[in-house]
């Protein structure tokens, strides 16, 4: 071994242990210098330390064991160097360059991943958007527009890249390109999960921030969610859950935030759909419900309700186009046969007013349905 | 003794020539066919000798060997029955062989007696030499059509033995006249409201722009697919001739005039295998549902429940206009120059469409969707949406324009076609489109805005492009192309399922 290792070495190399959970960790690097805990694992004597033995709980001999036998084959040098091709810098709990955001937490990660830019992380403000992974179209919808209209307003949206509510706030926040995203993520950060998310995974990366505390190469094992779910209500300033059954992640990202003493809002749901049963409970418990992103800001004192809501600024579109934009603002997405039917005008004239008002950004469209932004 | 009498087997939508050999000898009496007969085939010595016995003639107890060459090609159906039958005959000595001179025979033989008709009427006389071909007589006005020579007809092989002889004279040939009237087609004016679909269906069948219309059940897509064929306009002669020929070697019925001369529509289920849909199978190959749409319509309802392999086999027939099946032992070139019309629900309950319509999951409405693959999508000119119509429409009395008002229109617009030297718009090459497509200022620019927000990809710039050119030519054919025939051609291409944004 040699001695000339930087002290991040020997935390890439601790985390990179099998059966090394957070308070295991947290444990070892409070108990020794990096350098002295990766010594003590590797000569089979750091689980004689009673802290160290008692946050190994009743799998202590095991852990003695896979720790003593696996150790064998681990480099830290090698481990940290890894991690640096892969462009992930490794902060040490306590050292300098530690997220402060996090130091600050009584279960902070005693070794925090992090790529792209973690100065990101000291954002004014803070809103996690969270919810279901199997979630219903209007769902998505929304969960996208508060993403958007949030990073719009610059509030850092946080969330955890799954498939779902996840992924459609950050595309949300990306396409706003407005404050940047944070995204805190529960495999290695070089292990794209779930793979399809790739695209959104690497634009958070390289507009914003993102975090993890499992080592390069760790796959997205079952356990490190609810880890990953602690550090995104610590991170949060408020956790918004936009849709979620009555047990799942997001519920155990809402019991963190409370513990936390951060301040949960749900968006409510119709009674009988299973996607939003967690939500309407919440609010049932006394959550504030969340109608668009105006709530959010309002109780995060950016904004005041009495400022109203509706858009400010730009004067509506006038003439034709606006008669048009009337009708797209009623709320319901419209096709182009309805539009121009109630337009009263051909289906050329209405498509080009709507190629206009989509130019001038009042309309957007998806798939083939029109509605006001 | 040896006889030697011409006739034809079929391979795909091709006739061969078949020289049927047969020798009578002494020996042990036996019947054998060689020269790579097909189960069929081979049958047909049980189905000969009954017609001969029926006949009234004497079955040899001799060693009969009947050879059909060329004996390397394979030799499928039963139209060599008639001829097997002529040549044991000739060769027990029973009929003249001078009697049979310079003709060919392509029947099937019922135990009675009977010629029966055989798929590949067309196909198989075309390619007889012969100045007489002996068919079925319901097979007369399909003979007329190909072959060269004179087509001559017997009910049964009693009647035609005695017609060889000069004992009695050959029946009348009737043929039925021309069908006065096209077939049945429902009239486009029966559609109720349908703006954007009725749109749809007259740029199609204008330009010949394949269709891909998503929407609930019940809201009128298969209505819309079935008008198609009527603004489609009548079948020149060459292509009636090529249809023809395909629908007799599938052995489809031919109308009364034997001569298809209107589009044709087929409409496969969702189930069909890729043989069936492509063609192929068996000995002599039949030609696909692809192939018997040719120059016609191919309906696929219910696109995503097709099998998936089965309709990505059709990607590469699309692009080229003709299907090549290759099989160990022969390949085969059918036309396939179809203009496809697709229909499908946005998701497994069928009213999703509009974003949060319909209460399935997302992933699923995903999975659904994705069942047809990116690249055959991409093959789809237009791609729109079909509501359910509005309540007003549907229950007011007017009905839309009717399918002569725009058939009019569509010759027109195919008639602009032709003086560009395409068939229709849809075959412009990419180079010739700033030549015959060009575009105003505004119209350029709105699909530079298309570009530059991802939506449009290099391929599908061309493709708008034609459709605009078609759209074009349907409202009085101005040389250069406005910003309002882009507009609606970029309507009539979206993405059908409101899904894209928000799942990977």
């Amino acid at each position: 071994m040699s001695a000339a290792c930087p002290d991040e070495a020997y935390g890439v190399a601790l985390a990179a242990l099998p059966m090394m959970g957070p308070a295991r960790l947290r444990a070892l690097l409070a108990r020794w210098a990096p350098a002295a805990a990766w010594a003590a694992v590797a000569a089979d004597r750091a689980l004689d330390d009673h802290i160290v033995a008692a946050a190994c709980g009743r799998d202590r001999h095991e852990v003695r064991a896979v720790w003593a036998r696996v150790a064998k084959h681990i480099e830290p040098a090698h481990e940290l160097q890894r991690s640096e091709q892969a462009g992930i810098a490794v902060h040490l709990l306590g050292r300098a360059g530690y997220p402060p955001e996090l130091a600050a937490d009584a279960e902070a990660p005693a070794v925090c991943f992090v790529k792209g830019d973690a100065t990101h992380l000291a954002s004014p403000a803070r809103v996690a958007i969270i919810g279901t992974r199997s979630a219903t179209a209007p769902g998505l919808e929304l969960a996208h527009r508060l993403g958007r209209d949030l990073a719009a307003a610059g509030v850092s949206i946080v969330s955890g890249l799954a498939r779902g509510i996840d992924a459609a706030a950050h595309r949300g926040a990306l396409a706003a390109a407005g404050a940047p995203p944070i995204g805190v993520v529960g495999s290695g950060l070089d292990v794209v999960y779930p793979a399809n998310n790739a695209k959104v995974w690497a634009a958070v990366a390289e507009c914003g921030v993102l975090l993890s505390e499992a080592p390069p190469g760790a796959p997205p094992s079952a356990w490190r969610f609810p880890a990953r779910n602690r550090l995104i209500a610590c991170l949060a300033d408020i956790v918004v859950v936009v849709e979620s059954r009555a047990s799942g992640g997001s519920m155990l990202t809402v019991k963190e935030a409370i513990l936390r003493g951060r301040q949960v809002m749900a968006v409510p749901g119709a009674v009988s759909s299973a996607a939003s049963e967690g939500t309407n409970q919440l609010i049932y418990d006394g959550c504030c419900p969340v109608r668009d992103s105006l709530d959010v800001l309002v109780a995060l004192g950016l904004t005041t309700a009495s400022r109203g809501r509706g858009r400010v600024g730009r004067p509506r579109p006038k003439g034709d186009d606006g008669r048009l934009f009337s009708l797209l603002d009623a709320g319901t997405p419209l096709d182009l046969e309805t539009l121009a039917r109630n337009f009263e005008r051909s289906l050329a004239e209405t498509a080009l007013a709507l190629d206009r008002l989509e130019a001038q950004g009042w309309a957007e469209r998806n798939g083939a349905w029109w509605q006001a932004t | 003794m040896l006889a030697i009498i011409p006739s034809a087997t079929l391979l795909g939508v091709e006739g061969r020539p078949v020289t049927v050999e047969v020798h009578v000898s002494n020996g042990l009496p036996a019947f054998t066919i060689v020269g790579l007969p097909d189960t069929a085939c081979r049958e047909s010595r049980d189905r000969v000798r009954s017609a001969l016995l029926s006949g009234g003639f004497a079955w040899p107890l001799k060693r009969i060997t009947v050879n059909l060459a060329p004996s390397g090609v394979r030799k499928g159906g039963s139209g060599l029955d008639l001829a097997i039958a002529l040549g044991v005959l000739v060769a027990n000595g029973d009929l003249d062989a001078d009697a049979a001179k310079d003709m060919a025979f392509v029947a099937e033989l019922g135990l009675d007696g009977r010629l029966r008709r055989v798929p590949g009427i067309v196909p198989l006389t075309a390619v007889v030499a012969s100045a007489v071909v002996v068919v079925a007589p319901d097979c007369a006005t399909e003979a007329r059509l190909a072959h060269d020579g004179q087509v001559r007809v017997a009910t049964t092989l009693k009647e035609l033995v005695e017609c060889l002889r000069g004992d009695a004279p050959w029946p009348d040939v009737v043929h039925p006249p021309d069908d006065a009237n096209p077939p049945l087609i429902a009239d486009l004016a029966d559609v109720r409201g349908h703006e954007l679909g009725r749109l749809a269906v007259e740029v199609a069948a204008a330009g010949n722009h394949h269709l891909l219309m998503v929407g609930p059940p019940g809201s009128g897509k298969t209505m819309l697919a079935t008008r198609l064929p009527g603004l489609l306009p009548p079948l020149t002669s060459a292509q009636a001739l090529e249809v023809t020929i395909v629908h007799s070697a599938a052995g489809v019925p031919l109308p009364r005039g034997g001569l298809v001369r209107h589009p044709p529509f087929r409409a496969p289920h969702h189930s069909s295998s890729m043989v069936s849909l492509v063609g192929g199978g068996g000995a002599y190959m039949r030609p696909g549902e692809l192939s018997l749409a040719t120059h016609g319509v191919l309906f696929l309802d219910e696109l995503a429940e097709f099998i998936a392999p089965v309709i990505d086999g059709l990607r590469q027939p699309l692009e080229e206009g003709v299907v090549r099946v290759s099989r160990a032992r022969a390949s085969v070139t059918f036309p396939a120059k179809v203009l496809l019309v697709a229909a499908m629900n946005p998701c497994p309950c069928g009213e999703g469409g509009p974003p949060g319509a319909c209460p399935c999951n997302e992933a699923v409405r995903h999975r659904y969707v994705r069942r047809v693959s990116g690249p055959l999508v991409d093959r789809f000119d237009l791609r729109v949406p079909v509501m359910r119509p509005n309540v007003d429409d549907l229950l007011g009395a007017a009905g839309g324009e009717a399918t002569v008002c725009v058939a009019a229109r569509v010759a027109a617009a195919r008639a602009c076609a032709r003086e560009r030297g395409v068939e229709s718009n849809s075959e412009i090459p990419s180079t010739q489109l700033d030549e015959v497509a060009p575009l105003t200022r505004a119209a350029a620019a709105l699909l530079r805005r298309e570009l530059e927000a991802g939506r449009l990809s290099g391929r599908g710039l061309h493709r708008v492009r034609r459709v605009a050119r078609t759209l074009c030519d349907l409202h009085g054919g101005d040389d250069v192309i406005a910003d309002g025939h882009v507009a609606v051609a970029l309507q009539l291409r979206v993405e059908p399922v409101a899904i894209d944004r928000f799942v990977a």
